[in-house]
């Protein structure tokens, strides 16, 4: 377990010293912060018409719109998921893409580190890149906790709030997890890119794809679609189906993914 | 006591045969040098060695243990430096080392000391601070060279140290080298032949995947050339042009 935790902290190492994570973590806080003005815009304008004319007279999608949980955080994390999808693939490329090209997966395959070790120590150091991104985009609740008002006690409703963002790191995580897998498939950074964001992002809207077909089968495939899983996680709602779910792609990835670094020794 | 045994190594790649029916061994502590043209299969020999690469057929035991059946004994005792120093380019070679040195499980306290002390037998102690990126060639393979030896296992692998170094830190390199011999047992690939007859005491000469030649260098010599002043160099030209 030593060795996996060298790796993680190498892999951190390598992200902090080289320009992806500042990169990253701009593109991450500059466009989300471009829809967090557009949302609270959005949510300033429904307020003062209600105010003018009274909630019963508004139409009833605009209810959300009553709290800056639902009208504000809830639709800003929805907004952050498509955001990590563009995202964690530039991140999770070169996990062993890079390693392959630089000669250095020699390295790691003939010291004593077990292929499992190797793919947790990757993995890890994945996932700390991704949560330090994410992390970021607490900063929005926190402004609006700070500058908001509300009629009825605190600003925000903590427990939806950071439930919500469980799910985006969850989504997070996920992304990392399929996009490693893809990375120990190539020598390649750019195809791993590209590779996993084709497969993540046709996953994602799986449930919109799937409308045209019959019915045992748009339910099954709509059940796999990241989109329905993460609906509840985002709203507040702890779904444990979908936790399972998600679970059980990181797995499923981390399987993968060591199978492959296995592979090398039958090459 | 054999440290290395090889026996009938072969390692093809769908149609294209690297290895052709490899077989030697070396002893503990000995040097064997390991020569033959480029794209003879001499890498390819050191990847299956150090666990790197399956073989295609036969076996090959290091310290007793398969490396295919037992890779990681094996590779617990192995130090290997590859074609291509393996380094991570935005690390500090201090850095680097400690990387390493945690991989091949050190333990922890005398870590420090280790990596000094292969920081010193290979001439990296002045750069230990500076981004590997920025080192010349020479002090990258130096780095690469100092990997190797970290935990200093019994076996080393050197698939051409002297590579990219000019002449001087040649001749440190080889005093370097022959200053391991006794200690470890060595196998070393190099095209440069004056490197074989200064620190190796036997070689192996291969052309295309087979043994073309394998002995101690005085006994070649007789074996090969009419007289007793034939140079090493006479004989890998005549063996290699088949």
């Amino acid at each position: 377990m030593r060795t996996a935790l060298a790796i993680a902290r190498k892999e951190l190492s390598i992200y902090f010293t080289t320009p992806w994570a500042y990169a990253v973590f701009t593109a991450m806080v500059a466009i989300s912060s471009f829809f967090f003005m557009g949302l609270v815009q959005a949510f300033q304008q429904t307020q003062a018409w209600a105010r003018s004319v009274g909630w019963n007279q508004l139409p009833p999608d605009m209810a959300a719109y009553r709290n800056l949980t639902d009208g504000v955080v809830v639709q800003l994390w929805g907004i952050i998921l498509i955001i990590t999808l563009f995202v964690a693939p530039f991140l999770s490329m070169r996990l062993f893409a890079e390693e392959k090209r630089n000669k250095t997966f020699e390295l790691l395959m003939t010291t004593p580190v077990r292929p499992i070790e190797l793919v947790l120590g990757k993995y890890l150091g994945g996932l700390g890149i991704i949560s330090a991104t994410l992390g970021l985009t607490l900063v929005f609740p926190l402004i609006l906790s700070a500058f908001g008002a509300s009629e009825s006690g605190t600003v925000l409703e903590w427990p939806t709030v950071l439930l919500g963002y469980g799910g985006v790191l969850l989504w997070g995580a996920t992304c990392m997890a399929v996009g490693m897998f893809i990375s120990s498939l190539t020598e390649s950074q750019m195809v791993a890119a590209l590779l996993t964001f084709v497969v993540m992002l046709p996953w994602m809207l799986l449930r919109g794809l799937a409308q045209g077909v019959e019915e045992p089968l748009r339910s099954i495939i709509g059940y796999l679609s990241f989109d329905t899983q993460l609906q509840n996680l985002l709203r507040g709602v702890l779904d444990l189906k979908a936790l399972v779910f998600f679970l059980s792609v990181i797995l499923f990835s981390l399987l993968l993914t060591h199978r492959t670094v296995e592979a090398q020794r039958w090459a | 006591m054999p440290m290395i045994e090889v026996q009938h190594l072969t390692k093809r790649y769908r149609d294209r045969t690297a290895i052709d029916g490899l077989s030697f061994t070396v002893n503990e502590g000995e040097i064997l040098g390991f020569l033959g043209p480029n794209g003879a299969g001499k890498s390819t020999t050191m990847k299956i060695l150090t666990g790197f690469l399956p073989p295609s057929e036969g076996t090959a035991r290091v310290a007793g243990f398969d490396v295919f059946e037992q890779p990681l004994e094996v590779k617990r005792r192995i130090g290997y430096l590859p074609e291509t120093p393996p380094l991570y380019l935005e690390m500090t070679v201090r850095g680097y080392l400690k990387f390493v040195a945690s991989l091949k499980r050190l333990p922890g306290r005398g870590l420090k000391a280790e990596v000094d002390r292969v920081a010193g037998l290979t001439g990296v102690t002045d750069v230990m601070d500076r981004v590997i990126q920025n080192l010349s060639k020479g002090y990258k393979q130096r780095v690469g060279i100092a990997q190797a030896l970290l935990g200093s296992p019994p076996v080393l692998i050197l698939d051409e140290p002297t590579e990219g170094l000019d002449p001087a830190q040649r001749a440190e390199v080889r005093a370097l080298i022959k200053g391991l011999a006794g200690k470890h047992t060595l196998i070393l690939s190099t095209h440069i032949l004056p490197e074989v007859t200064m620190t190796c005491e036997k070689v192996l000469i291969i052309n295309q995947g087979k043994i073309v030649a394998y002995d101690e260098i005085r006994q070649l010599a007789t074996v090969h050339g009419q007289a007793e002043d034939v140079s090493l160099e006479e004989i890998f030209i005549k063996l290699t042009a088949a």
